[in-house]
């Protein structure tokens, strides 16, 4: 492998990380408030992928790159704003008809719940555009790059690990400097003691929901800007593979889903590079499985797992 | 529990009272015919629905077309698309289905290879005969594995087919690349499916009997959307042309289109019957996929005869029965249909009979496709392949020529 | 090993009259009563459907086939509700165990293979290579808590498939392996494709076998075992219960259940691929386990026929049925409903999801519980009021 393929594979695989890690984000997120793995995180992905593609192409009209930067730029956050903003309110809602009534039921009763949650989202999306892959507008041209060496870097990779790593960044600082923040980390802490010193847990929890959400909705975007597709059973995969990334970091730990994020993307990356594509899903699955036995706290072993 | 099991019987009972057997039509008497069936069992539902419908629609044309003295013949439709997918333990079930009803004395399909495996152990138990219209799987009827598959009756055959088998298909696909392109460094990705990964295979054997080299042959599978490292490893060994084995809806599409955004858009692009689903501004069909740069310099074969005979009268019929333009698997339904009618004139509607006559090597039937029979493995005895070219003003196949890629 | 012990005493227990948390009956009542409920429904059921709603869907043959395919789903159902009901171990890859069980059958008889050995061993032989499968997964997962357990075994659901997609020497790949040997009778002969009885006696007497000994076993210190593990592990440790057995034998029991329906299933369908033992199968048998009642065996049992007939035969109908109704398209905003267009058949995913969601808000314990599960699971829900009423105050 020449240094030419070697850089442009990394490229690749820190785009893959990028999008592996904003939606593990959110399970980790998740996770870390209510002990709940949300099945359904990864569907959420997928209907962010569905909500820009509406706007972006039935609502807006584009059809390919957009070259004026002003009015690309102008409606990438317009974009960002509007799936990150559904994609968020479809997560509180969630959580709110769903999850909230769970919260101290048994262990079974959420998880089983989530699973049916994903298959609502799957079919609704499915009864609604149809089970076939459809066409995204790649409002960035994806052919845009510039020669790194012998490798050429495209700029939608750029744009997509900044915008990764900025809100990756953002979320950082909200959670270490906000008010709502802080509520966040207690009620992980500790849900009753955070209860008594005054948190209002329910619209903690919320926000939560709404923030990981939200997140996978930009990765959703990402994703029809990046592949410049999407169809109804993308989420499952990227889901599974998103968990083991945030597993891998060390669940509960923002920063450890996002390196667990990148790692995958390498995983996957050079798996393929080496030739064994069609067993990417069972080593990223074994991966998992051996991680959660010998050190479950993950690469960046925070949160503790209790011993049931 | 007692209302609600209640409930549940009124339920069940409303529904049932209200409801006849919906699949098979009401058969006609006109005084003195006897009432047969021709079974058809093809997806209709779901994303297989753009296959199915067209074909269905074929066999209809057929039998509204065609009147055999004596009889009134009509279909029992089965669907084997399960959420939306070819399931072949579905379509196990329908052909049991079909086997049970005395009325059906053939049956036109499967579409799909995997069903197909699934359907001929029991059609060939039940002597009941199946003319597939689309399946170009070789091991359906070539080899141990086909025989293996007529376990109640290994050396009676009760399935053929009207379209050429994968070893014809794969053989054309490595000469477009070969003879027509001169290209000799191939790039070959399949799905990973029956039908997929068989057709890659033969394209890779050919390719390189014929002198070429195969750089790289991935097996990329259904759950892969991310083929940009796939490619980024694949370029480096310089290829000058892919191949895809596969359907459009496993990345047959996507993969096109991530070449175009990595640079390997100028590389031509050649697939087989799979990613014959339409032209570009169909949704969701390969062409539509690929995007307009992706399209350009796109190749693929079809199993069957395109320029057949009488097109322009069949397509027009079809359009006037249907208001559509004929599908790719249309006329080969027809020829299907056409088959079991002449064999029914024949020898009438026993199951045996019109089985070996339909069988029997040396008969030939006129059919939209031509003169055909069927040799001793159950393939048509006519092994044309038709090749098609993107058209950029068209933005759609365009037909190139039709051969037997031994023969040429 | 003790637990085998426990395992082995509880199966042969003599007619000593027990009074257990479920009720006071003698085993061999119970499993008496089992087997002419089995019978009974077993002749009726074929006989219920010539009658007029049901005989408009299918014909009897096409019924019965479609009885003996139910079979299958039933006799999985009754092994993961051994894992997920009685246990309280979520396993999201029991289709995994379903493979593992037909490839053995593939291996045992099958022109592939070479061998063709007779069925009726090959189902003791598939049933225990299974549980030792279900023991190498259940061992990594012993410490974990059910989120992460449930995680794994998911895992291992997806790893099965793919191995066997890919190691093509060993499992012809995707193409499956076809032409498997239909089971054989001294007598009787060999079954038939068409001919559903044969098949339909067969799975009715497994199902019957399974429920019995399923029904001792919940009934032992074992199911006793796993019902305190289910409610709370810890405390069933401090009580002395050896919490590393009694998972594991869920695990390899549940895993043996789901092997013997494997090997029944590759000699009806003859041809096996890995396609057919996707996480949608797993799925679907966990709806059929919650919808019928975690933890109760006759109850899981009707829920999987229930839900199995109402996806092959209803939906379909009910597809027929309301295009006669021809209801008007009606319009909301820019959403234009036709319901005489709605294709049920592809609904029944959604149908699931929503049925699970509704079940887990409404009544988890499910439609035909047990006592005991419901009183669990609705404690829960009083002491949550409490604890809310608590901290509002």
């Amino acid at each position: 492998m020449d240094v030419g393929t070697l850089t442009q594979q990394i490229v690749n695989a820190l785009t893959l990380g990028a999008i592996y890690a904003l939606i593990a984000l959110g399970y980790t997120m998740v996770y870390g408030i209510i002990e709940l793995i949300n099945f359904a995180h990864g569907d959420v992905f997928m209907v962010g992928s569905f909500v820009s593609l509406w706007l972006l192409a039935d609502f807006l009209g584009f059809r390919g790159p957009i070259n004026n930067p002003l009015q690309l730029v102008g409606i990438l956050v317009f974009a960002f704003v509007f799936s990150m903003g559904v994609m968020g309110v479809v997560g509180v809602l969630i959580e709110r008809f769903a999850y909230r009534r769970l919260r101290n039921a048994p262990r079974l009763a959420p998880l089983i719940t989530a699973i049916g949650v994903s298959f609502i989202l799957q079919n609704v999306i499915q009864i609604w555009r149809g089970p076939a892959q459809l066409n995204s507008p790649q409002l960035i041209d994806v052919q845009a790059g510039f020669y790194l060496g012998s490798a050429f870097v495209h700029w939608i990779s750029i744009f997509v690990i900044t915008l990764a790593i900025g809100l990756m960044i953002g979320l950082q600082l909200f959670v270490s400097k906000t008010r709502m923040g802080r509520a966040m980390r207690s009620t992980a802490l500790d849900r009753e003691a955070a209860q008594l010193m005054g948190v209002d847990i329910n619209t903690t929890i919320a926000v939560t929901f709404f923030i990981g959400s939200a997140l996978a909705g930009a990765a959703g975007v990402v994703q029809g800007l990046y592949y410049g597709y999407t169809f109804f059973q993308i989420g499952f995969q990227a889901g599974l593979k998103a968990f083991t990334a945030a597993v891998l970091g060390g669940i509960g730990n923002t920063t450890g889903a996002a390196l667990g994020g990148f790692t995958i993307g390498f995983i996957e990356v050079f798996a393929s590079q080496a030739g064994y594509t069609s067993w990417s899903e069972a080593i990223v699955f074994t991966i998992l499985i051996l991680v959660l036995v010998f050190r479950p706290t993950g690469l960046l072993g925070q949160r503790v797992v209790e011993r049931a | 529990m007692k209302p609600k099991a209640l409930a549940i019987f009124a339920v069940v009972a409303l529904v049932g009272s209200a409801c006849s057997n919906a699949t098979s039509s009401p058969s006609g008497s006109a005084a003195g015919n006897t009432a047969v069936k021709i079974g058809v069992e093809l997806p209709l539902s779901g994303g297989e629905a753009p296959n199915g419908g067209p074909t269905l629609n074929g066999i209809k044309l057929a039998i509204q077309q065609i009147q055999v003295p004596g009889y009134t013949v009509t279909l029992n439709t089965q669907d084997d698309a399960v959420n939306g997918v070819n399931n072949p333990d579905q379509g196990a079930k329908n052909i049991g289905t079909l086997v049970s009803d005395k009325a059906v004395f053939a049956v036109v399909g499967p579409f799909n290879s995997a069903v197909a495996k699934a359907e001929i152990p029991i059609s060939n138990e039940a002597g009941l005969i199946q003319c597939s219209p689309a399946n170009t799987n070789s091991t359906l009827t070539l080899g141990d594995t086909a025989k293996q598959l007529r376990q109640a009756h290994p050396d009676k055959i009760a399935y053929v087919r009207v379209v050429a088998n994968d070893d014809y298909q794969g053989l054309a696909d490595a000469t477009i690349a070969f003879k027509d392109l001169s290209k000799k460094a191939m790039y070959i990705v399949d799905d990973q499916t029956t039908y997929g990964k068989y057709l890659a295979d033969v394209v890779e054997t050919q390719f390189k009997k014929m002198g070429g080299t195969v750089v790289k042959h991935d097996g990329a599978g259904t759950n892969v959307s991310d083929y940009t490292s796939l490619l980024t490893a694949a370029k480096a060994l310089n290829p000058d042309v892919v191949f895809y084995g596969g359907v459009t809806s496993t990345g047959g599409g996507v993969l096109r289109k991530q070449m175009v955004a990595n640079g390997m858009g100028g590389l031509p692009f050649i697939g087989g019957d799979g990613i014959s689903d339409g032209a570009a501004s169909v949704a969701s069909s390969f062409l539509n996929i690929a995007g307009d740069q992706g399209d350009i310099g796109t190749w693929m074969t079809v199993a069957g005869a395109h320029d057949i005979p009488d097109r322009a009268t069949l397509a027009a019929a079809y359009k006037t029965a249907f208001n559509a333009e004929l599908g790719a698997y249309s006329a080969a339904a027809y020829a299907c249909t056409q088959v079991y009618l002449q064999a029914l004139k024949a020898v009438g509607p026993d199951r045996e009979k019109i089985r070996a006559y339909v069988t029997t090597t040396t008969n030939s039937f006129d059919t939209v496709l031509g003169k055909i029979g069927f040799d001793a493995n159950g393939d048509i005895n006519q092994h044309i392949i038709s090749y098609f070219q993107f058209d950029p003003t068209t933005k759609d196949w365009k037909f190139v020529r039709q051969n037997d890629p031994t023969a040429a | 090993m003790s637990a085998l012990r426990q395992l082995r005493n509880s199966l042969f227990a003599g007619l000593k009259p027990v009074s257990g948390p479920t009720g006071n009956y003698l085993h061999a009542h119970q499993s008496l009563s089992v087997v002419f409920g089995m019978a009974l429904t077993a002749t009726l059921l074929p006989f219920i459907i010539l009658l007029p709603p049901f005989s408009g869907f299918a014909t009897q043959p096409d019924w019965v086939q479609g009885f003996a395919s139910a079979g299958i789903f039933v006799l999985l159902a009754l092994g993961l509700n051994v894992v997920v009901g009685l246990a309280g171990l979520l396993d999201l890859g029991y289709a995994a165990f379903f493979a593992i069980g037909a490839y053995s059958y593939a291996y045992g008889a099958s022109p592939f293979s070479g061998v063709h050995l007779p069925f009726w061993p090959l189902l003791l032989v598939g049933a225990l290579v299974a549980a030792v499968f279900g023991l190498l997964l259940g061992a990594p997962t012993l410490r974990l808590r059910g989120d992460y357990l449930a995680i794994v075994t998911l895992g291992f659901g997806e790893i099965v498939p793919v191995v066997f997609r890919n190691a093509n020497t060993y499992t012809n790949g995707i193409n499956g392996i076809g032409g498997m040997y239909r089971p054989a009778l001294p007598v009787y002969g060999t079954f038939l494709g068409l001919d559903p009885v044969p098949y339909y006696i067969t799975v009715v007497a497994l199902v019957t076998v399974a429920m019995i000994l399923l029904y001792r076993i919940q009934d032992s210190r074992l199911g006793r075992a796993w019902m305190a593990i289910r409610e709370d592990e810890l405390a069933a440790a401090s009580m002395g219960i050896n919490t590393v057995t009694t998972k594991l034998l869920a695990f390899a029991i549940g895993a043996s259940t789901a092997g013997l329906a494997g090997v029944f299933y590759a000699s009806k369908v003859t041809i096996i691929s890995p396609d057919s033992f996707l996480f949608a199968v797993s799925f679907t048998i966990l709806a059929m386990v919650v919808l019928g009642g975690m933890g109760n065996v006759w109850g899981v049992a009707a829920g999987a026929f229930v839900v199995y007939e109402i996806q092959s035969e209803f939906l379909k109908q009910l597809n027929g049925f309301v295009a006669t109704l021809g209801l008007p398209a009606v319009n909301i905003g820019f959403l234009t409903i036709d319901i005489s267009k709605v294709d049920f058949l592809q609904y029944q995913f959604l149908l699931y999801g929503l049925a699970l969601v509704g079940m887990m808000l409404l009544r988890p314990e499910g439609l035909f519980p047990s006592r005991r599960r419901q009183a669990e699971l609705h404690d829960a829900d009083d002491a949550d009021a409490a604890n809310q009423e608590l901290v509002e105050a």
